[in-house]
């Protein structure tokens, strides 16, 4: 009886696997390996161009030299830059449009769909639209002539106005993801205690900050790791609006990861600074992690 | 009630998602070719296991980065029809000749036998793919038929040997010159110069230069948003020879006294005299050489790649008449080279499953087939081909568009002294470091002489290391 039921179990777990057998192949040949195949070569001198298997092994020096190359520093401090500016902004931004569209807005709908366009249109035609926007025919410059500027800044062809540029562009495109997920997260607060605090005498200020921040705390956990290592991960926009520059103002360190790799050949070196990449990225989660107590209430 | 709403949401939001991607997908040629490349492999894999019955003939797959309706559509079927009986067929695939389409083509290359025959456009590329195993080395098939390059393409071709040996066969002759408008030169009273320096460059891009704000015609258009690099060294090859940006191996040249001017006249010409658009308006605006040159908005431009879309009036219709004229010197007596040599080199993958066949192939395209493409603007390298066919093809259908005698004069007779690059040492990386010192310059962050003495110092750092 007992040999029966085991081999039955078997039989379950074994269809289990079955089921997920596709996904699990994809993920060793397409995550798994590479993933084990960049920390290999982080190790190694390996150039792209002389193939697979002819590289020396190097220890760390990959990962000791990217400290005094210009172009590593410049581009994780335009990339701390970029993350720094983009993460609170869209995300304190989603949560007072979510709060206004949900009590103040008739149509609450079109609206929400339409922050959302952003999010889901293809990133290339987004980009693209943002370039004739920044352009000097473009309403950002007429609208800084209209304030009576007389040489408006040239936007993506300015070292200084460049990356805030990009970083405007990725709010607006990123700003009705988070305004989802606030709006859905609004929708399941308790509202009895909302209630308590009418029956308090509390305004709608109060409320907002005393009540809705502390209850929305966890989806602002949530939503600041996440466009934290987006932001982290900007690469699309850059290749397509500005190519890193002017000079070095725009090249962040995915592009140059990405430059390093595909256009001096340098695998070894490149695939140094995404493991170093992957940890800055985890050490500024566990950081978050560890944050948490102090502030989310669940 | 909510829900239905949120459902309806839902599907309106996929809807657009959906037609948003298939509005893209007319803008990302580039990614399309890619993926094509592979439904083009499969299928000729495909009529190669059809046809069992009879002798199933070879099939090569060759890629290029000339559209294919630009001529190699036609060179192929040309091909296809004379060695239909012996056996040999060849199918065209386009990539697009920028950082991304190489990349595609040397990752086909490193993993397999999916690309027979290739072109390689740059000098720093044929290297890296002589070296890197990606080009066969053709020494063995050059004795074996007694193909002697030089017989062809004269002692300059053993100038792009790699190592002392033969990876490519040169098919293009590239001779560069200033793309001008004759219209505006002939309405400004000039005559198209055959010898010039800067500043009469300068004061003639000055008298070519009116109006204002988006009615503005240029002088000169220096299509800075493409590539900032070429364009001083294009300037500074016709002194320095074919290595402007080095001086050796270890040094960058970007110290140089030809290299500084060439600069300064770029520079002044954006910033100074305001004769060409900025690198900011190019960069802002996307200008194009198409959207400038062809419209009539600039009576001058780099070149000559621009012929092809010259010639292509149904997308870019104009009315008035292009002539060359040589890229100017710093001063009379500095000519000591023409900007140019050999270019499209043709080369073989040394995987190829079809070695012999593809070889066949290359000495014909090099000797014989060329024509067709010749009609959309590349000269041939070898001496097989009579210069006058060549100048007829190269302007045919473009007789009212084209001046024929600055067209044979300064992109098809040969000269014998280009310019030839040697030197290849961490070239990508000097070259990004120009790019950003020379942004610096030209969006007046800047002086020249301050950029271009931190572009040396950068630079030299790098080659001595």
């Amino acid at each position: 009886m007992k040999k029966i039921r085991l081999s039955k179990q078997l039989k379950i777990d074994l269809t289990g696997y079955a089921f997920i057998l596709p996904n699990i192949i994809g993920v060793c040949l397409f995550t798994l390996f590479p993933m084990i195949f960049s920390l290999i070569i982080s190790f190694t001198d390996w150039d792209y161009t002389k193939g697979i298997g002819n590289w020396n092994f190097i220890g760390l020096t990959n990962f000791a030299e990217m400290w005094q190359d210009e172009w590593f520093t410049s581009s994780l401090i335009n990339t701390i830059i970029f993350a720094v500016g983009v993460v609170p902004v869209t995300v304190f931004l989603a949560l007072i449009l979510a709060v206004i569209i949900d009590k103040y807005c008739v149509a609450r709908l079109p609206m929400r769909l339409a922050l959302f366009m952003p999010y889901i249109s293809n990133i290339v035609a987004v980009a693209i639209v943002w370039v004739m926007m920044y352009s000097p025919w473009g309403p950002f410059t007429q609208l800084v002539k209209l304030f009576g500027m007389e040489n408006p800044p040239q936007w993506l062809g300015d070292t200084t106005w460049a990356l805030p540029a990009l970083m405007l562009m990725t709010v607006w495109s990123g700003v009705g993801y988070s305004n989802m997920i606030y709006t859905s997260a609004l929708q399941g607060l308790p509202q009895d205690v909302y209630e308590a605090a009418d029956i308090d005498g509390a305004n709608e200020i109060q409320k907002f900050f005393r009540l809705t921040i502390p209850f929305l705390s966890p989806t602002t956990f949530f939503l600041i790791i996440t466009t934290f290592i987006t932001s982290f991960q900007v690469f699309a926009p850059i290749q397509i609006m500005t190519r890193g520059g002017p000079g070095t103002a725009t090249n962040v360190l995915v592009y140059y990861i990405y430059t390093s790799a595909f256009t001096f050949y340098k695998m070894g070196y490149a695939s140094a600074m995404s493991w170093i990449l992957f940890l800055i990225l985890f050490g500024i989660t566990m950081f978050q992690w560890a944050g948490q107590k102090k502030w989310v209430s669940y | 009630m909510r829900k239905w709403k949120k459902l309806g949401a839902l599907g309106m939001a996929s809807l657009m998602a959906v037609s948003v991607l298939a509005g893209c997908q007319g803008s990302q040629k580039t990614q399309q070719a890619a993926t094509s490349a592979d439904t083009v492999k499969t299928e000729g894999a495909k009529t190669e296991g059809e046809k069992t019955d009879n002798p199933a003939p070879v099939v090569l797959r060759m890629w290029g980065g000339v559209p294919a309706e630009a001529g190699p559509q036609a060179v192929c079927d040309n091909f296809n029809q004379l060695y239909k009986d012996k056996g040999i067929q060849v199918e065209y695939e386009r990539f697009v000749n920028d950082d991304t389409g190489n990349l595609k083509l040397e990752t086909n290359l490193l993993s397999g036998d999916g690309v027979d025959l290739y072109m390689t456009y740059s000098t720093d590329a044929l290297t890296k793919r002589a070296e890197g195993n990606m080009a066969l080395d053709l020494s063995k098939l050059i004795a074996r038929d007694n193909f002697q390059l030089t017989n062809y393409f004269g002692t300059l071709a053993e100038a792009y040997y790699i190592n002392g040996k033969p990876y490519s066969i040169p098919t293009k002759l590239d001779q560069y010159g200033i793309v001008l408008n004759q219209d505006m030169f002939e309405a400004a009273g000039i005559e198209i110069p055959t010898e010039w320096t800067f500043d009469e460059f300068r004061e003639i891009a000055k008298k070519l230069t009116h109006g204002d704000g988006q009615d503005k015609v240029y002088g000169m258009f220096w299509n800075s948003q493409q590539d900032l690099t070429y364009l001083f060294t294009y300037l500074a090859a016709q002194t320095n020879g074919g290595d402007p940006m080095y001086k050796n191996d270890k040094e960058t040249s970007f110290d140089d006294p030809v290299v500084i001017k060439s600069v300064e006249l770029i520079n002044n010409m954006m910033n100074v005299d305001k004769t060409s658009p900025t690198h900011t308006d190019s960069v802002t605006q996307k200008l194009s050489q198409e959207s400038m040159f062809l419209t009539g908005k600039s009576a001058m431009t780099v070149g000559p790649w621009i012929v092809r879309s010259i010639k292509d009036q149904a997308s870019y219709p104009h009315e008035f008449k292009t002539a060359f004229a040589p890229y100017p010197v710093v001063e009379k007596g500095q000519r000591k080279y023409t900007q140019g040599g050999y270019g499209d080199h043709l080369c073989i993958n040394p995987k190829s499953q079809n070695i012999d066949a593809a070889w066949e192939f290359a000495k014909w395209y090099a000797t014989k087939g060329m024509l067709p493409v010749v009609e959309g603007g590349r000269v041939p390298a070898s001496n097989t081909y009579n210069a006058l066919e060549v100048t007829e093809a190269f302007v045919m259908g473009a007789e009212n568009y084209l001046d024929a005698e600055t067209t044979q004069k300064i992109l098809i007779t040969p000269a014998d002294n280009y310019a030839v690059p040697s030197i290849t040492n961490h070239i990508a990386e000097v070259k990004k470091i120009a790019v950003e010192e020379l942004e610096g310059i030209f969006i007046g962050k800047q002086t020249v002489e301050d950029g271009m003495k931190k572009a040396k110092a950068r630079a030299d750092e790098l080659l001595q290391k």
